[in-house]
């Protein structure tokens, strides 16, 4: 709620936009919003919640803290279908309990109250903490900068056209969905964020109203009690908190299966409709004949977010190659100025020398040989989350620093980083999120994300707000100098060639029927306030009613096996039943969730190292919390046995890193990060948080930088030497750097095709 | 071809303020990012009035290309019209239209010849030939809103007089500028003239090949308002066509003179629609004479070219001459095959469209791996088209196989420019630089023998879409036998999965990597051309940057006799 300007002015200083206010343009009152114009004629509401559009409520618990990174990717995965689907379905409902689910059905959530033409007071506690707080934003800020821009006649918020303006209206418009309670009793689990993400789903689906603002406070609660990280002013990186929430999901899920799983096998003739549904589920998840884990039921989280990557190793003295597995959830690449993600992503699969200090310990050898090594991706995502690593650590300043790299983003990619043996190495991708970061540093800033809907086109998603713009609105955030606004996650989700060709033949009529009804400005110089369309109607086709043709697009979403078809099923069928089964994780169920478990414990472990260096005495806090949490859960000693070995051997190998660049690591500890080799080395699957880290292994890499939780982060660390050598004319390009004005040709006619 | 590249000069246009009446609005709201006019950066036209002299051995070498490729002598680096391959990336077709007008048994046919309507003005063209017609209006008087200001170069007359007219000429715009250039002047940091316009900005620009003179040049801009201006830099008149955008009201990606035609040009638009406008003629609000093809179902509406306006329409009084709505989604780039038969089209779709152009119908459509596709040119024989898109690939499509070629990879984001060297080009090895928003200068180096790849099932036997290009068919069976394997074979009907390529997976196609790449600027790069003795790159804030050729080339001409430019 609070403006984002007035944080601007009040944090970055020197580089607070221009001077003058947007020029006004619509002085009478209540016109429809871009919002409420582009779903004028809407139809009936669906089951399926894709054409449910609610601002999220920025709820700031303090003067200094407050939940855009949060809104911004609760956005992202709300309008990922296939991650929404699972929240709702997960944990499956006995056929009793979806009889009584009509929407009035659960007591607790806010639908029939007051809806649009009440001012948006629907709970008491809804008015009391939204009203007031424009105005203080507006009087902090008044405060904090007196005068400080002489153009400035009005407040933001005046100014009809502002977001600040827009903000106020949709909370004074609502409905508002105040998530102050929690439902997880229903869903026969226990209060976590999986549960209150679940709240929030639910409630939007249900609300008859289109549009609204939810004011997620539970969520907020339980986020902020169980990661002291997201208490404090510090560190609101969305990046962080999608890692966080990922990973807080599927242990949620995983936690709750398992404890279903045990109460099934004691009474294995339960006559429960809750047992059996849930059973159900895993019985689609897994072949009958597979090992029934406890783990599979998380497999939903995996089959939509998780890749794999293979990391070969090759050793230059004896030709071995040894391979590791690991999975992750999202990718952290670096940036270079002038790029593209394309480039980032096959900059994270160069191959890397390792070599003098940083040498590699070969099995096969027996001893520290030189060695190549690269990343790739050995299991294709259906949701290919990619977090661009802005946040960089600079170790003149101390800190960290916002990169403004111009990174360019195709709609649509493929990945060139895959192994031979992938399955399915061309998938096509489709850009269908993301999340901007908007401010000059990563301590303070705003975040938004822009969201391709499902037969809405792309929207704006600003906390409260939420508005239609262009398709080309979305390559506004590139990043560039002076260019506050830069993308930081985006979200590709999987597609296939003909939905992208349908999409593109949509795309054209509905531009074609624009331009025969005289407007002419699509491609023109039309200024746009905010981003929209001018007279708000943006290019996108028809909005009706889901028809055959988008049915089959999500359909070939699912491009693997298994077919979720909720979308096509007429509302009334018990949807809950048909829970998807998506792709199982390559590796054998059982091991995923010896092996999820293990991460964590591997990378508390790995943190706790880490935190030595930094001190960082609230971060302790959180992971001894989290630690103790996890442990109970932790039975088997075996595991934890395996963990602390992969702990310590990423411990080793970190060492090992560090030493070409930080003599005071003291000497190299050599054990064998080899032998664990095959199964350990998926433990190292989440994030580990870079800023635990020293500050200086891989000197290409600046530094530890990034306070990112990436998954592979330790693995990249791309060197120089391998960008050297790995082509001559690169070498001679090199060669030639101190004589900027000349090049050369490195090579003869390469005429040898591979 | 060992050989190092030195920046002979730099040249940096000044990017004009806005115009008072255009103040910039500017908002505070990052998010309210105001629409930046479509722009593509600085692009060049250029153009030699007087090559040295005509080299026959280069339009022998092109024009067998069509026929007898086995006996050309492996040469084309005598060739010294340096003037008529400027490198563009419609720079080719420019060559080959003064071409084929001087080889009448295979000329290039003339667009719309069949048309009465049509030939009844051309007729009426011939009439003064050797006068040349000048647009109507005068640029520097005119008060026309459109128009800002002209400042022409005080001593403009003096140095046209004294110029040799073997020097090059360039027309480069930037922002809402364009400038007239004098490249090989010693003062070539002071443009002939500079017109500043309104708002509009100016996007492309093409010079005709055929109309040129001492006197005389004809000169077509395309607008990001729509709005065409046929340019008279001599005598410092213009003419406006689609005022107010009576025809087509999206921006001009690309422009493009019809080879052999004095008045006829290709305007690419940013919906979709390539229209062949007149020159002289008048425009009249467009209402589209056949809209049949609305009713196409999807797979025939990419198959097919929607023609609005046919070139043999009756009605050939009024622009436009002909209309074909080409795409759904935005024209980012346009080339005319150096026989002046087929037009490349690559849009924001990532569709490559091979348009036979005087039949009007759609030869090929092909898909980039992902992402749209931003340029395309041809090769100097024809053959082969290079492309490059967002992918950041440069792709290789041969015309008479009817595929993808190779890829190539090296680029660190999009490509913005493809072009051929034709001075490093022979009938069976090629030379393509490329430039992108990665700042960079790329060469590849491409031999037809070398080209390998598992017989992919894709190739498919062509249909009668031979029958409309009779000539191609029977040459350089000896260098590509291999890879053409049934093109010969005609079938009779054309089936749209013919006309329709899918995309080949990376496992079944070769990937090249680059013989050079070079950091030539600090912004994205918007253009390259390949000239004579150096390449010129341009960027999006206006740095013009020309690189000499190495100069020991010749240590490469005993083993490459065919690729060598020694003799310089």
């Amino acid at each position: 709620m609070t403006s984002f300007f007035g944080r601007l002015k009040g944090n970055t200083g020197p580089a607070s936009p221009s001077t003058t206010a947007p020029v006004k343009k619509d002085p009478n009152a209540p016109q429809p919003t871009p919002l409420e114009k582009l779903l004028v004629d809407a139809g009936p509401i669906r089951e399926d919640g894709s054409d449910k559009f609610f601002g999220f409520e920025n709820v700031s618990s303090s003067l200094l803290t407050f939940s855009s990174y949060c809104n911004s990717i609760i956005q992202c995965l709300y309008y990922s279908v296939p991650f929404r689907e699972q929240v709702i379905n997960f944990p499956s409902r006995s056929p009793q309990d979806t009889l009584n689910r009509s929407p009035s059905g659960l007591p607790r959530i806010n639908t029939d109250i007051g809806g649009v033409t009440s001012n948006g007071t629907l709970s008491p506690t809804g008015s009391k903490q939204v009203l007031p707080s424009p105005a203080q934003a507006s009087a902090r800020k008044s405060s904090t900068t007196p005068a400080a821009l002489p153009g400035q006649v009005m407040k933001p918020e005046d100014n009809k056209d502002s977001p600040e303006y827009k903000k106020k209206v949709a909370m004074a418009t609502g409905p508002i969905l105040n998530m102050d309670y929690e439902n997880a009793k229903s869903y026969g689990m226990s209060e976590s964020l999986f549960t209150s993400l679940k709240d929030i789903f639910e409630a939007i689906i249900a609300h008859r109203s289109r549009m609204g603002v939810v004011s997620p406070h539970k969520f907020l609660e339980i986020l902020r009690r169980e990661n002291e990280m997201f208490r404090t002013a510090m560190h609101q990186d969305a990046h962080e908190f999608l890692n966080l929430l990922l990973n807080e999901v599927v242990e949620n899920v995983e936690q709750f299966s398992k404890k279903i799983e045990s109460t099934d096998a004691s009474s294995a003739t339960s006559s429960s409709g809750f047992a059996d549904a849930v059973s159900s589920v895993l019985t689609s998840i897994v072949p009958a004949t597979a090992n029934k884990a406890p783990s599979l039921s998380a497999g939903w989280v995996h089959g939509l977010f998780e890749g794999t990557l293979t990391s070969e190793t090759r050793c230059l003295t004896c030709e071995n190659t040894s391979q590791r597995d690991e999975a992750f959830l999202d990718l952290s690449v670096d940036l270079e100025q002038h790029s593209s993600v394309t480039s980032c992503l096959r900059k994270f699969s160069e191959e890397e020398m390792l070599c003098e200090r940083n040498k590699f310990h070969c099995d096969n050898c027996g001893g520290l040989q030189e060695a190549e090594k690269r990343m790739k991706i050995k299991r294709l995502p259906r949701i290919l989350a990619l977090h661009l690593k802005r946040f960089k650590y600079t170790e003149d300043l101390q800190r960290l620093q916002k990169l403004f790299h111009r990174v360019v983003y195709p709609y649509y990619l493929r990945l060139f980083n895959t192994t031979d043996d992938a399955e399915d190495p061309d998938r096509l991708y489709e850009l269908y999120a993301v999340v901007v970061h908007i401010g000059g540093g990563p301590y303070h800033g705003h975040y938004v994300s822009i969201i391709k809907t499902q037969d809405r086109g792309w929207l704006l998603f600003d906390d409260e707000m939420v508005e239609p713009v262009d398709k080309s609105y979305v390559r506004n955030f590139f990043g560039g100098e002076n260019v506050l606004a830069c993308a930081y996650v985006l979200f590709y989700q999987e597609t296939t060639l003909e939905a992208m060709q349908k999409e593109q033949e949509a795309e054209g009529l509905a531009a074609a029927h624009q331009a025969s009804e005289g407007y002419k400005e699509a491609t023109g110089l039309g200024a746009r306030q905010n981003g929209t369309v001018p007279n708000g109607v943006p290019p996108i086709y028809s909005p009706t009613t889901p028809t055959v043709e988008e049915i089959d697009q999500f359909v070939n979403l699912d491009h693997a096996a298994t077919v979720p078809l909720q979308a096509s099923l007429a509302p009334g069928v018990n949807v809950e039943h048909t829970v998807t089964s998506p792709v199982a994780p390559i590796g054998s169920p059982k091991k995923g969730d010896i092996t999820s478990k293990k991460e964590k414990a591997k990378e508390e472990r790995e943190k706790k190292a880490q935190e030595k260096e930094l001190e960082k005495q609230a971060k302790q806090k959180r992971k001894e919390m989290e630690t103790l949490r996890r442990e109970n859960y932790r039975k088997h000693q075996d595991e934890m046995k395996a963990a602390i070995a992969a702990s310590k051997a990423t411990k080793a190998e970190e060492d090992k890193r560090n030493v070409p660049n930080s003599e005071e690591e003291g000497p190299v500890k050599e054990n064998g990060t080899n032998a664990l080799t095959g199964s350990l080395n998926r433990f190292r699957h989440t994030s580990m948080s870079i800023r635990h880290k020293p500050k200086f292994w891989g000197h290409k890499d600046k530094s530890a930088d990034d306070a990112k939780n990436s998954s592979v982060q330790n693995l990249i660390n791309s060197g120089d030497t391998s960008a050297s050598s790995s082509t001559p004319m690169q070498a001679s390009d090199k060669a030639e750097k101190p004589n900027w004005n000349r090049f050369s040709l490195g090579r003869k006619k390469s005429t040898i095709l591979s | 071809m060992v050989g190092t590249y030195i920046l002979r000069d730099s040249l940096q246009l000044a990017t004009p303020p806005p115009h008072p009446s255009e103040a910039p609005i500017h908002n505070p709201n990052p998010l309210a990012t105001t629409l930046s006019p479509p722009s593509a950066g600085t692009k060049l036209s250029l153009t030699v009035i007087s090559p040295r002299h005509t080299s026959l051995k280069r339009l022998y070498h092109l024009d067998s290309a069509n026929g007898t490729r086995s006996a050309i002598p492996p040469s084309i680096q005598e060739s010294s019209n340096e003037t008529q391959s400027l490198g563009s990336d419609s720079s080719q077709h420019r060559a080959n239209g003064t071409n084929g007008f001087d080889h009448t048994d295979e000329r290039t046919p003339v667009f719309g010849e069949g048309n009465p309507s049509l030939a009844l003005a051309n007729a009426k063209d011939s009439k003064d030939a050797q006068k040349k017609r000048k647009p109507k209006g005068n640029i520097i008087k005119s008060n026309s809103s459109f128009v800002s200001r002209v400042i022409p170069h005080e001593a403009l007359p003096k140095r046209l007089q004294e110029r040799n007219l073997e020097g090059l000429f360039a027309f480069a715009n930037i922002n809402r500028a364009v400038q007239w250039l004098d490249l090989s002047s010693s003062i070539k940091e002071e443009n002939l003239t500079k017109i500043l316009f309104t708002k509009a900005h100016a996007l492309c620009h093409d010079v005709n090949p055929i109309t040129k003179s001492s006197n005389h040049m004809d000169v077509v801009l395309g607008f990001s308002t729509g709005d065409i201006i046929w340019y008279e830099p001599m005598s410092q008149k213009y003419a406006r066509l689609n005022k107010n955008s009576a025809i087509n009201g999206s921006a001009v990606a690309e422009v493009i003179w019809l080879p052999n035609s004095e008045n006829l040009f290709i305007a690419a638009h940013m919906d979709g629609a390539i229209v062949v406008y007149d020159k002289e003629k008048e425009d009249a609000p467009f209402a589209a004479e056949d809209t049949s093809s609305e009713e196409l179902n999807s797979t025939e509406r990419r198959s097919k070219l929607q023609i609005r306006k046919s070139v043999q329409s009756r009605n050939q009084k009024t622009n436009p001459i002909a209309y074909w709505n080409v795409s759904n989604s935005k024209i980012n780039g346009l080339s005319l095959s150096p026989d002046g038969r087929h037009l490349a089209v690559v849009s924001e779709d990532g569709s490559l469209r091979i348009i036979d152009y005087h039949t009007e119908k759609i030869r090929d459509l092909y898909t980039s791996y992902y992402g749209g596709m931003m340029c395309v040119c041809w090769s100097p024989d024809g053959r082969y088209m290079a492309t490059g898109g967002q992918d950041d690939l440069v792709s290789i499509w041969s015309l008479e196989d009817s595929m993808l070629v190779a890829r190539c990879q090296g680029h660190n984001s999009w490509v913005t420019a493809v072009a051929f060297d034709p001075w490093r080009c022979d009938e069976r090895n090629y030379r393509l630089g490329s430039v992108g928003e990665d700042c960079r200068l790329l060469l590849w180096d491409f031999s037809v023998g070398m080209l390998h790849r598992p017989k992919p099932a894709s190739v498919r036997q062509r249909g009668s879409i031979s029958s409309h290009l009779p000539i191609p068919r029977n040459r350089a069976e000896s260098s590509t036998s291999r890879l053409r394997s049934n093109s010969n074979l005609s079938a009779t009907t054309v089936e749209k999965e013919e006309i329709i390529h899918a995309v080949e997976p990376r496992a079944r196609t070769a990937m090249l990597p680059p013989v050079l790449a070079k950091t030539v600027d600090e912004h994205p790069l918007s253009w390259l051309g390949f000239e004579e003795d150096c390449v010129i790159t341009s960027c999006k804030e206006g740095h013009i940057k020309t690189w000499d050729r190495p100069k020991e080339v010749t240590t490469s001409n005993d083993d490459l006799p065919s690729t060598s430019g020694s003799n310089r």
